[in-house]
């Protein structure tokens, strides 16, 4: 594998993406949608007036992200879905099998045009990141790390999708199963990780007022559980985000909500408990992350999806690659 | 001819493959030498594209020895590749660049650099006929266009072994006059080529050799100047205004014939005296006869008294 054959791969896979023309309606749809979006929450935001003055930009920041993330699921896909198995089905790849470029070339290739047209779709919000900016109380270190684990999480999902097609040899049947990878990562964790809980044993948790009262409860141990929730990529892009404590002074950012609720799971004892005139007893002010335990589990899969792509590509091959003519 | 291993050319001995228990190739022997054209002869399903995808460095072979430019497909298919050039039977191309563009992307592919990737790019339009076209997106090329696109594609990086899967199917007469000009013009530079069809008559004007292949095997090969002409067995086609008649008498005269199609009855005759006396047979039975005529070339004629199709 060489810098210049997987450049030439790339070039050549963009150049047919661009001149399909499609992705200029694509990216305008996209657009339109995430300003409608953030318009509708900056209307809502707007009606909470004094109450979330001087924030409402970090608000308008976080929600558009979780935005950006949920609408790039529905899109990245498709993105490297069909880029084997297409070219197979158009009869070029193996044109290009026979050539100086090599398995590692023509996977890399493909990924990173796959990828760089991922963020071509991050990159058309920026107009929309400049509007948070504008509202003010964006915390710049957060736009730095939210736009770094967005990229790595898109990359994510356009090498496992880049993977079903290099494994499955019908163009649809790679689309649906991409989705339906995506769909396990967002919402199979949320599923997993609420059937592994229900069955975890019961801790007994006692909170102490003031007053001396103490009051115990029991609930489920997530301690363990937390790691089936860690990968939802979700999880990862709000936890990456600077912890901003469990003041509920932000108690509206949505990115500071998830990071500290996915927080609280891992451990449950930095929850903190409030006596009766409000005030915060006990708890941990600076919990342990999650988001390194998910996008370590992110970018692992992304390895091994790159992996399983170069080895489906090396030729020559004993098995014959799907349907392929024999004689 | 016998070719040493680290000779040029293509030397493919006692090659074998199977697919889930169906033996596609099961004992080849092709040998191919710079300089010439060798066509690879026979029926569909006879094993010629897995061949070809052997040679190719694309599959694998269960067995046999399979050396082409000098090297190994399986253990050395670099330096195989940096040698050859192999357009399949069926293909696609990228249909959103230009004719240029699409060249240059294997040009670059195969490692050239830019200002030789120009110029094999302005190169092989020309030899296409694509001058004109060189700027207009693929997608807009007839079929033949296309097909001539794709063969100059597999010359991209001038190499010293060509194979070729059928290029001669969906070409137009005069593409074909053309393919046959360029092939021989390539041959004469030195390149080995290689050249499958099922349509023998494609390579008779073609190939300097032709190898047979059927079910599999090798069956024959033979330089295209000794076959044998006139004497061999050869398809005829007689066509009768009684055919229930003319059926008759061949039942009668126990000659082996085909169905009765609209264009008459195909029978199997050993060489050109079998066939007057047939012919004699039929008048005098008073079959009207109304034409009787040899089928094919001399290459179909040797192809099929190789195999089991000639009785």
């Amino acid at each position: 594998m060489t810098p210049a054959g997987v450049a030439t791969v790339a070039r050549q896979e963009l150049r047919l993406r661009v001149r399909r023309g499609r992705w200029r309606i694509l990216v305008a749809v996209w657009f339109l949608v995430l300003l409608g979006l953030l318009a509708l929450l900056r209307l809502a935001l707007g009606s909470l007036g004094p109450l979330v003055a001087g924030q409402r930009g970090g608000i308008m920041y976080g929600g558009l992200q979780l935005m950006v993330l949920g609408l790039a699921t529905l899109v990245v896909p498709a993105l490297a879905a069909q880029s084997v198995n297409g070219d197979r089905e158009r009869g070029v790849l193996a044109t290009v099998q026979v050539t100086g470029l090599t398995a590692g070339d023509i996977a890399f290739g493909k990924f990173f045009a796959a990828w760089g047209a991922a963020l071509l779709f991050v990159a058309a919000t920026l107009p929309l990141v400049v509007w948070c900016v504008a509202e003010g109380g964006v915390d710049a270190l957060a736009v730095f790390v939210v736009t770094l684990v967005m990229a790595a999480l898109l990359g994510t999902v356009c090498a496992l999708a880049l993977a079903l097609s290099a494994l499955l040899a019908r163009t649809t049947t790679s689309a649906v199963m991409s989705y339906l990878a995506v769909f396990t990562l967002t919402i199979g964790t949320l599923i997993l990780f609420g059937l592994a809980t229900a069955a975890a044993p019961q801790i007994e948790q006692t909170e102490t007022f003031d007053d001396g009262e103490a009051f115990t409860f029991t609930e489920p141990d997530t301690s363990k559980t937390w790691v089936l929730l860690a990968p939802n990529p979700f999880v990862v892009l709000a936890d990456a985000a600077p912890y901003r404590g469990d003041d509920v002074e932000f108690g509206l950012d949505p990115l500071g909500n998830i990071g500290r609720a996915v927080r609280f799971v891992r451990s449950p004892d930095a929850e903190p408990g409030f006596d009766e005139n409000g005030e915060r007893v006990g708890g941990d002010a600076n919990p342990p992350p999650v988001w390194p335990t998910g996008l370590a589990v992110n970018l692992a899969l992304a390895a091994g999806a790159l992996a399983v792509t170069v080895r489906r590509l090396r030729t020559p091959t004993y098995r014959l690659a799907p349907g392929q003519r024999v004689a | 001819m016998t070719l040493r291993p680290g000779d040029a050319g293509i030397a493919a001995t006692g090659v074998r493959r199977s697919f889930a228990g169906v033996d596609a190739v099961r004992g080849m022997d092709v040998h191919a030498a710079p300089g010439e054209v060798t066509g690879l002869v026979g029926p569909n399903g006879a094993g010629k594209t897995t061949l070809l995808l052997v040679l190719a460095t694309l599959l694998v072979p269960d067995g046999g020895s399979v050396r082409v430019a000098g090297h190994d497909p399986v253990t050395e298919p670099r330096a195989v590749r940096a040698r050859m050039g192999w357009s399949p039977d069926v293909f696609g191309l990228y249909e959103g660049v230009t004719a240029r563009e699409y060249l240059e992307f294997y040009a670059a592919a195969y490692g050239l650099d830019a200002a030789r990737r120009r110029r094999r790019a302005a190169a092989l339009l020309d030899q296409a006929r694509l001058g004109e076209f060189a700027d207009r997106p693929v997608g807009v090329l007839s079929r033949g266009q296309k097909q001539r696109l794709g063969l100059v594609r597999a010359l991209v990086h001038e190499p010293a072994v060509l194979l070729l899967d059928e290029p001669a199917s969906g070409l137009d007469p005069r593409s074909r006059v053309e393919l046959r000009e360029l092939l021989r013009e390539l041959a004469r530079a030195g390149t080995t080529v290689l050249v499958s069809s099922h349509v023998l008559s494609d390579l008779e004007e073609l190939a300097d050799r032709v190898v047979f292949v059927d079910a599999g095997r090798t069956v024959g090969d033979h330089r295209v100047a000794a076959l044998p002409r006139g004497t061999a067995w050869r398809p005829w086609r007689i066509r009768s205004l009684d055919p229930a008649a003319l059926l008759a008498v061949l039942d009668q005269a126990g000659v082996d014939h085909g169905e009765p199609g609209s264009g008459g009855v195909d029978v199997v005759l050993a060489g050109d005296e079998e066939a007057v006396d047939l012919l004699a047979m039929l008048v005098a039975a008073r079959v009207p006869v109304a034409a009787f005529q040899p089928v094919g070339g001399s290459l179909e004629a040797a192809f099929l008294s190789l195999t089991d199709q000639a009785p």
